[in-house]
Parts: C-alpha cells; structure tokens; sequence
C-alpha cells in the first residue's frame, strides 16, 4: 500500500523539474519578480488607489529618473566596479540642464546636449582614476560624492535664488517634464528605447560582452585581448551620461535645485541595483534585473510615504533591504551551482520483478557457464574503450576508441591497425548504410557519418524540441546505437536527455526514462524524436519485418519493438522483459535471431534502492560518487532471443578476466566479435555451428559488387 | 536539548554524525600490500582462531584444534562443537569457545572445567578467550547477547549494542563481567592490571579498569577491530576483520533500507562488511568497483579488508600490514606472534600467513 501510494507520488509529481527550473538562467530574474508582485499587492492592499492609473503616471515618472541612474550604476557594477557619486552627480547636472536655461537662457536644444556632455565629464574624471589609475573605485567615487556635492553646494549657493526666481514657459521642456505621448509619459519612451538598447548591447552587441567579461574576470578579459581600462572608463562616463539623462526629465519636471536633491540617492540606487539581482561581485547583471529593482524599491518609498512614514523610517527601510538583498547575493553567487546539483538529481521509483536465476545449476537459459573463456584477443592494449565493433565485406573490422578514433584492424590475423577516421567524440553504435557509408553515434557530438573515402561528416546534431520539456532537449547528448532502415532513415537511441555521456551513472541512480529513439532521415535531413520517456535506450537493430525496431532499455531491463511503418506503425510492444542484467547492443544473428549484450548483471541490493528513491537522493547528496551504490558492470553476457522473446542461449565468462563487460556483439563468418566500453581489447570468439558466410552487410543490403 | 536538535538536524540535513565519513587510511594506516605479498602457510575452510603458547601456534578449523608443525598441521584435540574461540593457557592448557555458548578447558590442571553463563546471562557467542595476566584467570568476549558470531553482521545492522567482556576464575567458580553494552566486544587481551577490548561497531580498542569504565585506547578506525594478541616487543596486534566504506555507514543511517534490506534481501548479497567479497555479481557494486581497462582500483572502497595494526605499549599505532580492496587476503579475524614470526589468520579466504617479524620491522625502520 504505501509503495503503491511511492509509486503514484514518483509517476505524477515531476521532481526533476525543480531541479530543470533552477538551472535556467531566468530563475535568477524571477526571485526578484516575484518580491515585486508581493510588494505590489501588499501594497496595493494597504493603500486604496495605490494602483490606479494616476498613481501610476506619477510613479512612472519618477521611477525612471531613478531607472536611468540605476541603469549607470548596474552597467557600472557589471564591470566590476561601483559609483557611489551618482547621487552628486545627478544634483550637479539637474543645476547645469536648470542653469542653462533659466540663467543663460538657453534654448532646449542646447540645454540637453550641455547637460549630457557635463554627465559625461562628472562621469570621465571617475572613469580615469578608476579604469586608467585604476583606483579604488569605492574610494574614488566616495571621494567625487563629496566633491561634487561640495560644488553643487557652492554653485547653488550663487545662483539658487534665479533658478527659482525663473518659471519658463517653454512647450518643449514642458513636454519632457510632464507631456504625454498617446497616454505615455514622455520619459517612460525614452526610458523604454535605453532599456531595449542596453538589452540589445548586454547580450547581443561586443562591447557588451567585453563589459560582462570584465566584470566576470578582469584578468582572463585583459589576457584575451579585451581593453579592460578604456572599457571601464567609458562605463563610467555612460553611468555619467544616464545619471544626466534621468537629472534633466528631474529638472524639467520640478525645475528646482533644492539643497537635498540627490542626497542619499546612491544607497536608493545601489538597493535597486542589487535588489534586482546584479551581482556585487561583477559579471552578472541585466537591464531587466535593473528595471525590476528599481519598480521594488520605488514601490517601497512611494508606499511608505503614502502611509506617511517618516523619511527616517523610509531610510532605514531601505538600507535594511539592501543589506539583506547583498547578503543574499553573496550567498546565492556562492552557493548557486551546490544548490543547484544537490536540486538537480532527482531519482524516481522503479520496480521490477525478482531476478531470473543465473546459477549455472540453475536450468534457466541464463545459467552461467565459461564458453567465453577461450575467447581470442584483438588489439590489447592498442584499443581503448571499443564500444562497437563492425565488420565490412571485406573482413575489416572497425571500432570506436575513447580517443576519437574509429580504428580499423585488418584481416585475416587482425595485428595491423590503422586510424580509419578521427572524429573527436566517443564513438558508440555503428552501422553500414547501402552505400556502405559507415554512420556512428558519438557521445556528446550526436549522429555522424564516414563516407567510404573516409570523409567525416556530421549527420544531426539536434531534434525538435519538445514542449513538454524544461530543459532544452533539442540538442542530442548522448546518441548511443543506431540501424538503418530500407529507406535509409536512421533509427539511433539517445540514452539520456539530462546527462552527459560521463554522467550516465547519475541517470542510472535517478532511473527515469530520460531517453528516447530518434529517427534522422537523410533524404530530407530532417531529425525528429519519435519515442520518448525510456529508461536509457541503448542497442537498436531493424527487425526482420523491415518496418520495426527491436531496441534496449538498459535500466528498464526490457528489449521492445518499435513499428515506423506498415499496418502496427506507432506502436510498440515488449519483446523481452525482466532481464536478469543490462541490455546493450542488439545485433543481427546468422539464424536470423538476435544477439543481445548484457552490458551489467542486477543485484538485489540496487534492485530494492530503485524501489525507494528517497533512499538513492539522500545517497546521492550524502555521498561521492565513486561510493554510490551502481548497477553492477563488471560481468555481463551475450545471449541470443528472437522475436517471440525466447532466449535461446547464453554465453558467459564465469569468473573471467578477458571479458568481464561486453557492450556489444557483432557476429561476422562464424565469429563472434565482442567489445567492451571499458575494455582495452576486442574478443573473437569461434561460434561452432553458425553460417561460416555470414557478413551482416550482405544479408542486410545484399552482397556486395 | 539543544544538541538533541542539533542531532535531529544533522540527521535531516546529513551533517555532523550523520555524514557517515571515515577516516583514512593514513599516517600509521598507510596502505601497503605487506598481508597481500604475504606466503601462505596453510589453507583451510573452517579457521577461526589461532593461540600460541610461545612454541606452537594453534588453530581452531571447524570442530577441531589444530597445532602448527613444521611440515603437517596436526589435529590435538576436538572438543565436540564448532570452536568459535581459542587460546593457550599458562601450564599447557587450552581454552575453547564452543558455539560461541560455551567456554571449556582442555588439558591442564582444571581439564574438563566449563561455564555457560556469566553475571546471569547465558554466553551467546564468546569470540576472544585470553589469559589474564597472572594466568589464574580467563579473559572472554561475549559479541552479542542477541545474534551468535556466524551471524555478526546482523548484529551491525541491527545496531547491536549488547556486547561484553567478563573474567573467569580458573581457580574457583567466580566469573564476572569487566564491561557491558559494547558494541560487539570481539578480542581481549590482559595488560598489566587493564584489560584491552575491542569493540568492533565503536571502531575502537577500549581499555577497562577493574570496575572502571572503558577509556578508548584506539579510536575513530577506518575498519572494524577483533582479536587482540601481545606482541613480543611490548604492545598489542590487533586485527581487523573488515573495513567502513561510507556507503555502509549510509545504509546503518537509513532505518527503512535497511530493514527492507535486511528482510527481503539474502544476508550474503546485502549492503555491509563482509569477509570476502567479488565472489557473484549479485553483489552490491559501488562506483569506483568497475573495472575500467580490466584494473580495479586498490584504493576503491572495500567491501572486504585484510587488516593487521601494531600498537605499541602505550596503545599507539606503530606500523600496519595491509590486502586491499584489490587483494585476495581479507577477513583477518587473528594474528599472533611466536618464534619471530607473525600468523595471520585471513579468514575471507581461508588462509594461515606468515610474516617474519623482523623483516616488517626492518620494513618500517623500527
């Protein structure tokens, strides 16, 4: 009962998927998303009105006077640096834009530029202590705030009582101020071009790049030929020129030049900045992120004063947030990929029936025995890791090595070796086309082809994505067997869509059906996944009708066929069931059976974690992997089924050492041929009573000219 | 209460305790393959137990007593019953363990004299028998009051906890316990006025005090502790029968697997200590066991474990001899030194090993 109510619990509740969310990128804007909308409500909750059309214009308004700054400082902070002088910065240039036109009667046109261009300049003596003396930026930028307000003090002590006496009527500088264009506010369009550009520059532009890149590391970007000091120092004047931008829509706005404007607006901005998710450390940051703090914590003051806070409280708030957004920071930059990898694994129930007996007393068609014992050695010691092995017409033997090879050793004796062709991933699955064009599956890489003047060329890469899918499943991880059909359409398993090649020990503890069979046609070059949601598909072989596959599920321990065409298209039915090991490769016997590798026995002990998986995701946190409980491959067999799923025959190498793991089976002219993924050696075992004739590429294609 | 909360946290959360880590074999632990190179003397199935009496060395195999000649191992006595324990008594007498349920004397001034309870309690599975040291007395350990010693590791994973260690007088009827609720005591050895025990699933070797409590000689071991004999130079060879892996630690932390385990599963194809292992494939595998290019790794978490610890007189590890994951020489349940040698009983393959005491020193530059 209660592993029935495990089972229901594993089969509808979708744990993997926490683990595919946290990893997106995106999660990082969410958080702060989310605590906007709660702001939002509450607030919205507490003050009648809060939301309304009006409030908001307003709100608008002054939130991207502050957006704009807020922009300076992330670009600022992006590049691995601070400017704690924006708040002076935004006085002294509100006084330049008011100054110019009020006293010196500037036309607007003028009065922009001007004030931009003295941004800039606020914002070049910043940039060149900082990026080309390279001091402190903290330091610097504390010591320009006070420098700056110093001045503003000084120049409004002379000219306030103008500024003030002025009340200019012109249409244009009212239209930054308060105009609206088809219900939006003047500065939100603005706002809205810079924040799309900064997106467009962050992400898709170089220099953008060159910015995130200098912020990430400031070495690695100065060793790759980036200019780190220039690039900082143009930060800093852009942190200049936006703080000019948002002090000039202040400016038009208010036209005052109070002695408190800009007092103590670095901390609103930094709390925005860091509030939004842009990392202290540099690096990290987007313009979404930026947009989103500042929303928060303009909602916060605004909402605050509403309820008539006083400005003391409004502080504290303020600078409380901002230590604790800093302090989450640091942690989560810290502790992101732990949580992650500790979310990540999610393993899920999987029962199977009691093991089939294998004692070699045992009379089961498994029972073990040492036929294998005398199996003949190729290539010790020259071959690593020969996943698959194939035969030619011609006796040539071919094999994947862990080193990116397909290795071809000739006949008859099979001691001369040679590299066939380099592709640079780990060949798994091969197979022969009609125009004796040799496919191969390569982990990591996807589904690859060697013509036969050994060109090598890359088949698929991708599949269409699925919906259903957090994770982006479009790109093929671990491609692992293939056949062909008579159309030339090629049938390959994908192990698993969650983990590399390297990992497949975590797919085997999660125990999920990860994999799936994919079909790449080559007429139309067109790739698409036709079955999904197996449990590490692994050997794929044509069956005898020509219109189905016989395939493995290595964790599912079942051999299923697969129909792609004719009357049972679509459908798939199991062929063998509650194996007493791992299946891998299914290859083509010469009475028309099937070989199957027995890549790993079952043992109860992993059979029974499979049924608990609370059990396997404590061990998977709590221990390295190399302690995990595993599926146990250092024994395997070959045995022969047909198609009804009788086994028919097994042949072991009880307690033997040259053969202890087999992969994969290929029988060729009355031998068998036997690789091992962990081998360092192909075996060449004499089958007594097959067809001494038998070369699968003649029965399959036809013999050869 | 606030460390039972802590505790219950680290559970939770897998820290502290529950993090099952072991120590490694380091500095007096370094692995070398001393046990592994070792010559053979003599295979045999059934070997238990080996005592010497300074000129012979003794073997318990099944239900009989076997003395170690030169050429021919020779059957001296067979008490009736499988001999779970040995040792040589001062005067030329032997002790026997028999079915871990019975301690008798044979030969010797007190032949024929036998107990089967001690304080009340009847003996469960006696292990160790040693002398004391003014040979007037008999040393014991009783592993379990629950499981008798063929079934040791149920007693682990059932958290056993009802060990003891206990004297008996040879002279009179007298027999006492030194100390109970050990976590399976398995070797004893009298030193000086203390006794050292081992308490296995403590990984540590304790010395008791008359009347006292045990004070850890040894503690925090990477393996499970057993017999203890004296060495010739001062000091104790302490053998361990198997070694902690961490997934073994996780399991003995996961009540509902290992319940499950320990009722569906047959106790051979577990996950715990054995004394042999590599032996089917229904065998749990843990991930550095493949095979990769036909080589397992020695350092690879053991599932079996030839150990052999020298302490010196001051109960410190001096020097240690080792068959690794990779080896064949597991399950040392017995060492003992006679005539410059040191014979070590691998029990997990059914092997006497002898190593001449001088060339390990000379080994380790003692």
């Amino acid at each position: 009962m209660n592993e029935r109510l495990l089972s229901l619990r594993y089969r509808w509740w979708p744990d993997h998927v926490v683990g595919e969310i946290l990893s997106k990128r995106w999660t990082e804007t969410a958080i702060p998303a989310i605590v906007l909308v709660i702001v939002a409500a509450a607030f919205s909750a507490a003050i009648p009105g809060f939301l309304s059309a009006a409030s908001l214009a307003d709100t608008a308004r002054q939130a991207c006077e502050i957006g704009f700054c807020v922009f300076g400082m992330s670009l600022v902070i992006i590049v691995g640096g601070i400017d704690l002088s924006i708040g002076s910065m935004f006085a002294l240039t509100d006084f330049c834009a008011l100054f110019c036109l009020d006293v010196l009667n500037w036309p607007v046109s003028a009065v922009i530029p001007t004030t931009l261009l003295a941004g800039a300049l606020l914002g070049a003596v910043n940039g060149i202590l900082v990026g080309y003396f390279r001091l402190r930026a903290f330091i610097t930028t504390l010591i320009t705030l006070i420098v700056y307000r110093a001045a503003y003090d000084l120049v409004i002590f002379r000219h306030s009582n103008q500024i003030a006496a002025a009340f200019p009527d012109i249409p244009s500088w009212n239209f930054i101020g308060g105009g609206t264009l088809l219900g939006v506010p003047s500065i939100v369009l603005v706002y809205a071009v810079v924040a799309i550009f900064g997106h467009v520059f962050l992400t898709r532009l170089r220099p953008g790049w060159h910015v995130t890149a200098i912020g990430g590391s400031r070495r690695s970007a100065f060793n790759s030929g980036i200019p780190v000091r220039r690039t900082i120092a143009q930060c800093y004047v852009a942190s200049g020129i936006l703080t000019a931008t948002g002090a000039l829509f202040f400016a038009a706005r208010l036209g005052t030049v109070g002695g408190d404007i800009g007092v103590g607006l670095e901390v609103t901005v930094l709390t925005a900045a860091i509030l939004g998710g842009i990392s202290l450390g540099g690096g990290k940051g987007s313009v979404a992120k930026a947009v989103i703090g500042t929303l928060i914590v303009l909602l916060i003051t605004n909402g605050l004063t509403t309820l008539s806070a006083p400005g003391g409280l409004n502080r504290m708030v303020l600078a409380s947030i901002l230590l604790i957004a800093a302090m989450i920071d640091i942690r989560w930059v810290k502790n992101r990929t732990r949580i992650i990898s500790k979310v990540y694994v999610s393993p899920t129930y999987h029962a199977m029936p009691p093991i089939p007996a294998t004692d070699p007393d045992s009379g089961s068609p498994f029972a073990q025995n040492d036929r294998l014992r005398n199996v003949a050695e190729i290539g010790v010691g020259l071959i690593e890791a020969p996943e698959d092995i194939i035969l030619d017409h011609e006796d040539n033997l071919y094999a994947g090595s862990r080193h990116g090879d397909i290795i071809r050793f000739f006949p008859p004796d099979y001691e001369r070796m040679e590299v066939y062709a380099h592709i640079g991933g780990q060949p798994l699955g091969m197979a022969f086309d009609r125009e004796r064009t040799l496919y191969v599956c390569v982990g990591g890489m996807g589904l690859y082809r060697i013509t036969r003047n050994r060109a090598v060329e890359k088949a698929t890469d991708e599949t269409n994505r699925s919906l259903r899918s957090v994770n982006d499943d479009s790109r093929l991880r671990l491609a692992d067997d293939l056949d062909i059909a008579d159309d030339g359409r090629v049938f390959f398993s994908e192990a698993t869509v969650r983990y590399e090649m390297h990992e497949w020990p975590v797919d085997g503890l999660e125990a999920r059906g990860n994999g799936r069979i994919i079909c790449y046609d080559p007429n139309t070059e067109t790739t698409k996944t036709v079955l999904h949601g197996l449990k590490f598909p692994n050997g794929v072989c044509i069956a005898s009708d020509r219109q189905s596959i016989l395939f493995a599920e290595t964790w599912g321990c079942t051999v299923k066929r697969y129909w792609f065409a004719g009357a049972k298209a679509g459908r798939v039915e199991t062929v063998l069931d509650n194996l007493p090991g791992y299946p891998d490769n299914i290859n083509l016997a010469s009475d028309g059976n099937y070989w199957l590798a027995l890549v790993g026995m079952r043992c109860p002990a992993l059979d029974l974690a499979w049924r608990m998986p609370g059990f396997r995701r404590r061990m998977a946190k709590r221990l390295p992997v190399d302690e995990w409980l595993f599926p146990n491959i250092n024994t395997g067999c070959v045995v022969k089924f047909d198609e009804e799923g009788r086994i028919l025959e097994s042949l072991w190498d009880l307690g033997g050492v040259n053969h202890p793991m087999i992969t994969s089976m290929r029988e060729h002219r009355g031998h068998l041929y036997l690789g091992g993924i962990l081998n360092n050696r192909i075996g060449r075992y004499r089958l007594a009573d097959a067809d001494p004739n038998f070369v699968q590429y003649d029965v399959r294609w036809g013999a050869a000219q | 209460m606030i460390a039972s909360l802590q505790r219950l946290a680290d559970r939770v959360l897998g820290r502290g305790e529950a993090t099952g880590t072991i120590p490694p074999f380091d500095g007096p632990l370094k692995p070398n393959q001393l046990l592994e190179t070792a010559p053979i003397v003599l295979s045999l199935d059934d070997g238990e137990d080996l005592a010497t009496d300074g000129r012979h060395v003794y073997v318990a195999a099944g239900e009989r007593v076997l003395r170690l000649d030169p050429d021919q191992p020779r059957e001296i006595a067979r008490p009736g019953g499988t001999i779970t324990a040995l040792s040589c008594l001062p005067g030329g007498a032997l002790a026997v363990a028999i079915g871990g349920r019975e301690v008798r004397i044979v030969g010797g001034a007190h032949d024929g004299k036998r107990w089967t309870s001690v304080a009340g309690h009847p003996l469960t599975s006696v292990n160790a028998l040693a002398p004391t040291a003014d040979g007037r007395g008999l040393l014991l350990t009783d592993g379990s009051r629950e499981h008798d010693c063929a079934r040791w590791c149920h007693d682990l994973m059932s958290g056993g906890k009802s060990g003891r260690a206990a004297q008996l007088d040879l002279d009179g009827d007298g027999a006492r316990e030194i100390a109970r609720g050990l976590s399976y005591a398995f070797g004893i050895c009298a030193a000086g006025a203390t006794v050292v025990v081992s308490e296995s699933w403590a990984h540590r070797v304790i010395a008791c005090d008359d009347g006292q409590h045990g004070q850890p000689l040894v503690e925090s071991l990477p393996v499970y502790p057993s017999r203890i004999t004296p060495a010739a130079g001062g000091g104790f060879w302490v053998t361990a029968f198997t070694a902690r892996t961490q997934l073994v630690e996780f399991v003995l932390r996961e009540p509902a697997y290992r319940r499950r385990m320990m009722r569906e599963i047959e106790p051979r194809f577990w996950i715990a200590p054995k004394l042999s292992s590599g032996r089917t494939f229904l065998e749990p595998m843990q991930g550095a066991h493949i095979k990769t290019m036909g080589i397992l790794k020695p350092w690879a978490p053991p599932r079996s474990y030839g150990l052999v610890i020298r302490l010196d007189a001051d109960g410190l590890a001096a020097y240690s001899l080792h068959s690794r994951a990779d080896g064949t020489h597991h399950g040392v349940v017995a060492a003992v030194e006679c005539e410059g040698h040191l014979y070590v009983l691998a029990k997990g393959c059914g092997k006497i090993l002898r190593l001449s005491v001088d060339a390990i020193a000379r080994e380790f530059s003692l």
